[in-house]
């Protein structure tokens, strides 16, 4: 059983306590949600045993995650020194280390700037144990696969067959016609499974550096990239709204045989 | 036309292109006529001769005005003692008797011209007037009745620019006081065009530009920047008329004496203090071109309209102060309502995560910690509620409008209502071939509408069905849910989205806070929508959320670029 350091700061002493109880179990890495396909072979059925660091203050966090390197960040946006926001920063200038965002409610814009400014994912509170340990397993694995798929990868999730090099979509074996676009955002969001990307970064990945009136229909061409890709748009099974940030691609359980894309067996 | 031409000219030029077309119509009339009377002459007496030129005469100044009139006297004496008097084709008259004939004749005439035109130029008066009692009229009507008081002003201040001249004049403006103290811009005419304005002009221009009240009076003699202006006049109750060379005259009667002042300066500006019971309740500024030529009659007319601006200011802080008066009732009948949502409301979880965590302590059984979990619950949504009701109260709602899918929405609202809903069944009903978009804040909506659903839970029996609905609604986008509870009573339809407001009789397990319908209509109001309540047919209620609809969908490029689909 390997050892996992987990840095929290907050400079709420009780939440800092829930946090440490809640870690105190062992973390098992591997979990069944991620298909063989895609987690590749850095999945392992590993379990680590998790040493809990604190840090109460911005300044504090930033000396210990830089002394210690953990393996994951929880950060709360509430501290009194700092802005968790300057803590993100500083610690993405040399890191790139998880970082596991707490926030309050009515907080949407700071938490689009924190996940612009590199965090990875974040939690509202009041947030349940179960919620937290999940999001921590979730950023622990993702930490050890690499989260940009190389651009010749096959990605197989559901019914769908995305091949990123060929640039094909199918359902169910059948081709997808995408726009330039749609296939511009669907490959962002596929190369960053279970990771909520931004507006921002969405319009970056698919427009470049530069602004212009087709930002504003990202949400539009989402709703026409969801209708080609999923069963029931409003049940979407990939592609999750996160109300206020932006998308985050899930994958699913493999459904369909990969029949008409060749190349593959 | 040159600028320093009569000014009459200036303001109506098409009247003075044709101003020459009677003239040439008449005079060639009276050759016409002289010609008639020549082949005629010998059976003529002078008598029949005189009459007929007068007629000519008399026409003429009916149909001319009296210039044309007396114009055509003079034509026709010189026509009756050329052609007419003995030795013809000359001027010399034989008999002195024909003197006094022609004399008579063109004094006559001359006489008549004169009676013609008064008479006329009455009758014009008169008709003139009618129409700014009528013009009046109405507007007193409009001024009462139009919905919003800046509209009223906005009529009346498009009224004054058409009566002035639209080139004439290049702005009016109303100024009224701010509770603070300062001065705003409370109405503009319409369709200005604000180029073409002096500095201090445009300075105070700008929409709502506070005006410091402080400043001091303007000296009689200087250029005087307008914003000291506007705090004079409402301090001492007078007028000023500006004029171009920056010359400012505070007078009682600004209108009567720009007119006066017209006749030989350019005017720049005139403001004209509104006065109710005696009182300034804001200022009138008329902002003129060279070409203002103030008639008197205009003057008097300006007053008239300046006494309805004045109504309709007064009007404007009328309704302000009622409501006023009504949003502070509500506040307070809220923060009753609040005392006891938080006295009651919050302490009830808080005495019963007390009392269990106490039980765990002295040994009681680890399992009741699960209820200190559902409390905690409670306690959150109950925070969050009144967080989002002082946020609405207190307009600090921000809302990011930005292009958004009816998909998403629904989407993201099934999933936070997932618990609740997964003890029934739920039809979705979005239209297949079009994808649905709006104009709205994705995460005010989505509390919007996820308080819907919750409402619809709550007040339905557990296992009945819930059909979501999207659809466009004209301009908006209509997203409903519809349950199969016992709907609402009509005299309670009122009341529902009032805060803290829950149905005589319901149950006391069904937990809410009563803040969930009105949390939903304030949220989808801050970003220009609604929640609308309907029965259902068969049973039930349907509550819509209307949202702004995006116009039409992606832009022609992108259109376009939808088109080049990939192939592989």
């Amino acid at each position: 059983m390997s050892s996992l350091t987990v840095l929290v700061i907050d400079d709420e002493l009780q939440i800092r306590s829930a946090l440490r109880n809640a870690l105190g179990a062992p973390i098992r890495l591997s979990d069944v949600s991620t298909p063989a396909d895609v987690a590749g072979d850095g999945a392992t059925d590993a379990t680590a045993t998790v040493r809990v660091l604190e840090a109460s203050s911005g300044r504090e966090g930033i000396d210990l995650a830089a002394a210690e390197a953990p393996a994951l960040i929880i950060l709360d946006l509430g501290l009194p020194d700092t802005s968790g926001l300057d803590v993100c920063r500083e610690v993405r200038r040399w890191s790139s280390v998880p970082i596991l965002v707490l926030s309050a409610r009515h907080a949407d814009t700071e938490k689009v700037a924190l996940l612009d400014a590199g965090a990875d994912d974040y939690l509202t509170k009041p947030f349940s144990t179960i919620e937290l340990m999940a999001r921590v397993r979730a950023q622990l694995r993702r930490a050890r696969t690499p989260a940009t798929r190389p651009n010749d990868a096959l990605v197989l999730t559901g019914d769908l067959a995305i091949d990123l090099r060929r640039r094909r979509v199918e359902r169910a074996g059948t081709l997808l016609h995408l726009t330039p676009t749609e296939w511009l955002l669907l490959r962002a969001l596929v190369t960053h499974p279970s990771h909520t990307m931004t507006h921002q970064q969405l319009f970056r990945a698919v427009w470049g550096s530069g602004s212009g009136d087709a930002q504003q229909y990202l949400r539009v061409y989402v709703g026409h990239l969801r209708r080609k890709i999923e069963m029931d748009p409003v049940r979407p099974r990939f592609i999750h709204t996160e109300p206020g940030v932006g998308y985050r691609f899930e994958l699913a359980p493999r459904t369909a045989a990969p029949l008409a894309v060749d190349g593959l067996t | 036309m040159s600028p320093t031409a009569v000014p009459g000219d200036a303001r109506t030029p098409r009247r003075a292109d044709a101003r020459w077309v009677p003239w040439v119509a008449w005079f060639a009339g009276l050759i016409v006529v002289t010609l008639l009377l020549l082949l005629v002459r010998a059976r003529l007496d002078k008598a029949h001769v005189a009459l007929v030129f007068l007629l000519v005469v008399l026409g003429g100044s009916a149909g001319g005005g009296r210039g044309l009139g007396i114009s055509l006297a003079v034509a026709a004496f010189l026509s009756f003692n050329f052609f007419f008097l003995r030795p013809y084709l000359t001027l010399v008259v034989a008999d002195p008797l024909d003197w006094l004939v022609l004399a008579a004749f063109l004094i006559t005439s001359v006489v008549a011209a004169q009676l013609l035109f008064r008479a006329t130029s009455t009758t014009e008066a008169a008709m003139q007037r009618a129409a700014e009692v009528d013009r009046l009229a109405t507007l007193g009507a409009e001024t009462l009745n139009l919905t919003r008081p800046e509209d009223a002003l906005r009529a009346i201040l498009g009224v004054i620019r058409a009566t002035l001249g639209v080139t004439a004049v290049t702005a009016c403006e109303v100024f009224v006081q701010e509770s603070g103290g300062g001065f705003v811009l409370a109405a503009r005419s319409p369709g200005d065009a604000p180029e073409g304005r002096d500095a201090s002009h445009a300075a105070l221009g700008a929409a709502r530009a506070v005006v410091s009240p402080s400043a001091p009076p303007p000296a009689s003699t200087d250029a005087t920047d307008a914003a000291g202006l506007v705090g004079w006049i409402f301090r001492y109750d007078r007028g000023a008329v500006e004029l171009a060379d920056g010359t400012v005259r505070i007078v009682d009667d600004p209108a009567q004496e720009a007119a006066r002042a017209s006749r030989d300066n350019e005017l720049r500006s005139l403001s004209i203090p509104l006065l109710v019971r005696g009182e300034t309740v804001g200022v009138l500024r008329v902002f003129a071109s060279r070409d203002l030529v103030l008639t008197y009659e205009q003057a008097r007319f300006l007053d008239a309209l300046a006494y309805y601006a004045a109504l309709g200011v007064e009007r404007g802080r009328l309704v302000a102060e009622a409501e006023r008066a009504e949003s502070e009732r509500r506040l307070e009948a809220l923060r009753g309502a609040l005392l006891t949502a938080v006295s009651h409301d919050l302490r009830t979880p808080l005495t019963t995560i007390k009392a269990i965590a106490h039980e765990i302590v002295e040994g009681g059984p680890r399992e009741r910690a699960r209820i200190i979990e559902d409390e905690s619950d409670r306690l959150d949504s109950l925070v969050g509620d009144l967080l989002d009701l002082s946020r609405i109260q207190s307009g600090a709602v921000h809302a990011a409008l930005e292009v958004n899918t009816a998909d998403d929405l629904i989407g993201a609202a099934l999933q936070r209502a997932e618990v609740l809903l997964r003890p029934r069944r739920v039809d979705i009903e979005v239209p297949d071939d079009d994808l649905l978009t709006g104009r709205f804040d994705l995460t005010n909506a989505l509390r919007a509408f996820v308080n819907l659903i919750e409402n619809a839970c709550r007040y339905s029996p557990p296992t009945s069905p819930i059909t979501i609905r999207a659809e466009r609604a004209g301009g908006r986008l209509r997203i409903s849910v519809l349950d199969r509870g016992p709907g609402v009573p009509l005299e309670e339809q009122d009341r529902i989205f009032e805060p803290f407001y829950r149905p005589r009789g319901t149950a006391p397990d069904v937990r809410g806070t009563g803040l969930g319908l009105s949390i939903a209509r304030g949220l989808a109001m801050a970003q220009g929508g609604a929640v609308e309540f309907e029965p259902r047919q068969g049973g039930g209620s349907v509550f819509s959320l209307l949202l702004p609809a995006a116009d039409g969908g992606m832009p022609f490029e992108l259109e376009a670029e939808a088109d080049a689909l990939f192939d592989a």
